[in-house]
């Protein structure tokens, strides 16, 4: 059919050099810093603000009023009431987005570069100026519990939740979810959110990041004009416990009768994203599951046909977060399922990995990145990311190299010191009557059945 | 803003489309082809896409799982999809690394049969099977777009069943199946290729033809299967369903509309933006932010062309009300859209949203290749890429409130309400 020869991979192209954009750095009289990305090819800009009002700042009877104040911040903000903003924004065609994670609480907007100006003042209105009306903080408050109900009734994020709660020490902010429990946001009272508004949403030491058709000066001038005026500072922060609640291996079996899948989370404290190995570490996930080809992948969908997918991921931040390897099997396959998760921990931790699976790893993840590069929200997203993190601002100017330069042995070190296969929490939503027998069976360490109810304990 | 488009054709009768952008050093390799679940028959659901999964197990100069492995390992992304309408396969790679997905992408094509083997339909069998039981059985209101799919079209209409298909299909597909399936869609004359990104475009067309210049053409796809064609156009009544087992109510209501590129598209395009686009549309404003009845909403149509489309409007129920209620509420809004009181300015918001996220969404070279696949599999025009909004920017609150009068109709109306645990399910 074709005079090519297809036996074997085709050479590749001429090399096209990459770099991440310049990144520049200004800082306003009060305190705010910016940082900013230029990016000509589309006429887009993105802009986020970053203050140091996340989760962990919250007062723990109130635990979901961070990611509340973030949800109702468009809810009235100067003279205008929620209709109004709502009016400005959808007709200026900006797509608004604020939220809250562990580390941060941010708000910011894409938008074509011609409303750049009228976009700048809705951000500063809703940040500076929000109303916090009663009658909205009541429905913010029943709409995120809704959602806590909605993903305790989902096997996937109910696993995802009851995994966190076994992981870190009780007590530990970090062992809740992010968006509180029903008996905490029911004490998120109105009161509650203008203080943390008032507390935690301060100019000193936050950050607003630009990415997109705009250059520094012109950025510089919109937030001087926009929020140069503006002062405070926000208290330091306490930091989440990051000690593990477990001493040994332990599987919690969320019931869920009916079941036809077990939703699997095996896991324990991961890494915080300064931490020295972190290039070893990306390297170590994808060889094991952050990747198609990864080990757990081909293992258990390709070679078992147990499952759809497996993965496995760190979740890094300014302290040490959550490892977590997840997947879903069908039910009769789940004890077999969690020793193979288990023996792969191991593998990693007694051999070192072969040259090719070193290779591709790394030429996986130092590839990859331009990828997510090429929107205005992309680059703005990594550019929060130095500024979460206290990373130098030519931080991604070595990323790929510091993948590249990742050995074996560094693997392996990773490997031994960042995986527990002896203190992990696993945890799996399903059908306790069908599963309970083989995995006490499966002799890794204790079983214990709980109840989705176990998650407000 | 422009997107340059590059038409042409191979004499094997693939139709490829070149859209340079040589601002990030990455390319996407993106091919449609002309066949999806409508294309299936009785008894033999979820073929289209359990084939789709065949095409990722080797062929004869890539042995199993190794095209994955090419494109991870030089770092790329890739997946592939299967729906109502059509199947897409997607790398995006390094630009350096074009002729190697090509080469990956062409053998699928014109290699694929010699490679297949029993064991792994077997496998793949199984890995469908827990697909659907991940999306659909162990997932509350995971089988929304299914049910859906049965009430809305007729048996004999080629949207009547599910793209995942049935478990009793799965277990009866066979080895011969597969392979005739692939005879019969998979051919160059069938498909549309695209690329988008940083490559030389005289370059590319040297790579494409020696890639994929020698794969001969196909025998010619059969016709639709069923009647695709309704007559008459809508319902004809109002249909209703029941389910339970999911942790909060919610209701689903979905109306027949004219399909993907008919001006009557565009204008319930509009319609469902009206409804549901941002914190400034109807439904939000009043079901969710006012009288707080629902705990969040969303609206849309379907991007389908056989046939008929749908427009679906979902509300969330707060946990132990009625969901009759919201459902009473969410029809009253809905026919509110016909009885007159849309402004000028409300449509005006709705297309402006429309166009930004339109634009936000090209900045990535692999979704401008996929629109661009799409635009020329149905209407044989990669160009609409920048067209397509001009038929946005005509319409108006009287096109608005025709379309509502025409479609959004008691009669043309599939209402599907998940009810929790413990409720009864009410008149």
């Amino acid at each position: 059919m074709s005079a090519v020869d297809r036996a074997l991979a085709p050479p590749r192209g001429p090399l096209r050099p990459f770099r991440f954009p310049p990144v520049h750095r200004r800082r306003l009289a009060n305190g705010v810093n910016l940082l900013v990305a230029e990016m000509h090819s589309f006429p887009v800009v993105t802009v986020d603000v970053v203050f140091d009002a996340g989760g962990l700042t919250e007062n723990r009877e109130h635990a979901g009023v961070a990611a509340i104040t973030t949800a109702l911040l468009e809810s009235g903000a100067g003279e205008m009431d929620a209709d109004e903003i709502a009016e400005r924004v959808d007709g200026l065609g900006i797509s608004l987005d604020s939220g809250v994670s562990w580390d941060t609480g941010q708000s910011g907007f894409t938008c074509l570069r011609a409303r750049l100006e009228p976009a700048f003042g809705v951000l500063a209105d809703i940040l500076r100026r929000p109303t916090f009306p009663e009658r909205e903080v009541e429905r913010a408050r029943d709409e995120r519990m809704a959602t806590i109900q909605q993903r305790r009734g989902t096997p996937s994020t109910l696993a995802d939740e009851a995994e966190s709660r076994w992981v870190f020490a009780p007590g530990s902010s970090f062992g809740r979810p992010l968006g509180g429990l029903l008996r905490t946001v029911a004490e998120v009272s109105r009161d509650a959110v203008a203080a943390f508004h008032a507390a935690r949403y301060r100019p000193a030491g936050a950050t607003l990041v630009a990415a997109g058709d705009v250059t520094a000066d012109e950025v510089q001038a919109l937030a001087e004009r926009w929020f140069g005026d503006w002062e405070g500072a926000p208290d330091p922060v306490a930091p989440a416990d990051v000690r593990p609640r477990l001493d040994r291996t332990t599987i919690i079996v969320v019931d869920r009768p009916g079941s036809v899948q077990s939703e699997i989370r095996v896991g324990h404290v991961g890494i915080e994203r300064a931490a020295p190995d972190y290039f070893a570490v990306s390297v170590l996930n994808a060889i094991l599951g952050g990747t198609f080809s990864s080990r757990m992948n081909l293992n258990l969908r390709e070679r078992l046909g147990y499952t759809y997918g497996a993965s496995s991921s760190f979740a890094s931040r300014r302290q040490p977060g959550l490892f977590t390897m997840s997947t879903a099997v069908q039910t009769e396959v789940t004890a077999h399922s969690v020793s193979e998760m288990l023996r792969e921990m191991r593998e990693l931790q007694h051999e070192p990995v072969t040259g090719a699976e070193l290779d591709d790893a790394r030429n996986f993840l130092a590839g990859v990145f331009p990828l997510g590069l090429q929107t205005t929200d992309g680059v703005a997203s990594k550019l929060s990311t130095i500024v979460t993190y206290g990373l130098p601002d030519d931080y991604y100017d070595g990323y790929r190299d510091g993948l590249l330069s990742v050995t074996a042995a560094e693997v392996q070190e990773a490997a031994r010191r960042r995986l527990w296969p002896d203190r992990a929490a696993v945890v799996i939503v399903g059908d306790a009557e069908k599963i309970r027998g083989e995995l006490e069976a499966l002799d890794v360490g204790p079983v214990q059945v709980v109840g989705a109810e176990e998650m407000e304990a | 803003m422009q997107i340059p488009i590059e038409r042409y054709e191979l004499d094997n009768g693939l139709k490829v489309v070149l859209s340079e952008d040589h601002s990030t050093p990455v390319v996407a390799l993106n091919i449609w082809y002309d066949v999806g679940s409508r294309n299936e028959l009785p008894g033999k659901t979820g073929l289209a896409h359990l084939f789709e999964h065949m095409m990722f197990q080797g062929t004869v100069h890539v042995p199993g799982t190794n095209h994955i492995a090419h494109v991870e390992r030089v770092g790329g992304s890739l997946n592939a999809s299967t729906y109502l309408d059509r199947t897409n396969y997607y790398d995006t790679v390094p630009s350096d690394r074009l002729e190697l997905v090509l080469w990956l992408e062409s053998d699928r094509l014109g290699f694929f049969l010699p490679a297949l083997t029993q064991e792994k339909l077997d496998l793949q069998r199984d890995v469908v099977k827990n697909e659907r039981r991940q999306r659909v059985d162990n997932q509350p209101y995971g089988d929304w777009d299914e049910r859906l799919q049965a009430l809305l079209y007729p048996p004999d209409h080629p949207y009547h069943h599910p793209v995942i298909g049935s478990m009793a299909d799965l277990d009866a597909a066979s080895l011969d199946d597969v392979a005739d399936f692939f005879r019969t869609y998979y051919a160059p004359d069938n498909g549309v290729l695209t690329l988008c990104g940083d490559f030389d475009p005289d370059e590319a067309r040297r790579l494409i033809e020696r890639w994929f210049g020698p794969i001969p053409r196909g025998p010619g796809v059969p016709p639709i299967p069923g009647r695709p064609v309704l007559e008459p156009f809508k319902l004809g009544r109002e249909v209703r369903e029941t389910r339970g087992g999911v942790p909060l109510p919610r209701v689903y209501l979905a109306w027949r509309v004219p399909a993907y590129g008919t001006r009557d598209y565009y204008v319930g395009d509009v319609a469902s933006e009206l409804l549901a686009g941002g914190k400034s549309a109807r439904l939000y404003r009043s079901l969710v932010r006012e009288r707080r009845m629902a705990r969040g909403i969303a609206a849309f149509l379907l991007p389908v062309v056989t046939g008929a489309s749908s427009l679906i409007a979902r509300g969330n129920v707060p946990d132990g009300e009625d969901p009759a209620v919201l459902e009473r509420a969410m029809r009253d809004e809905v026919a509110r859209l016909a009885s007159g009181d849309i402004t000028a300015a409300e449509v005006e918001r709705a297309v402006t949203g429309i166009e930004a996220r339109h634009l936000f969404d090209l900045q990535k070279v692999n979704e401008r290749a996929d629109q661009i696949s799409q635009l020329t599999t149905f209407f044989d025009d990669p160009g609409l890429i920048n067209t397509e909004l001009d038929h946005y920017r005509a319409i108006t609150a009287d096109d608005v409130r025709t379309f509502a009068a025409e479609y959004l109709t008691d009669d043309n109306l599939v209402v599907l309400t998940y009810i929790a645990d413990g409720q009864e399910a009410g008149s």
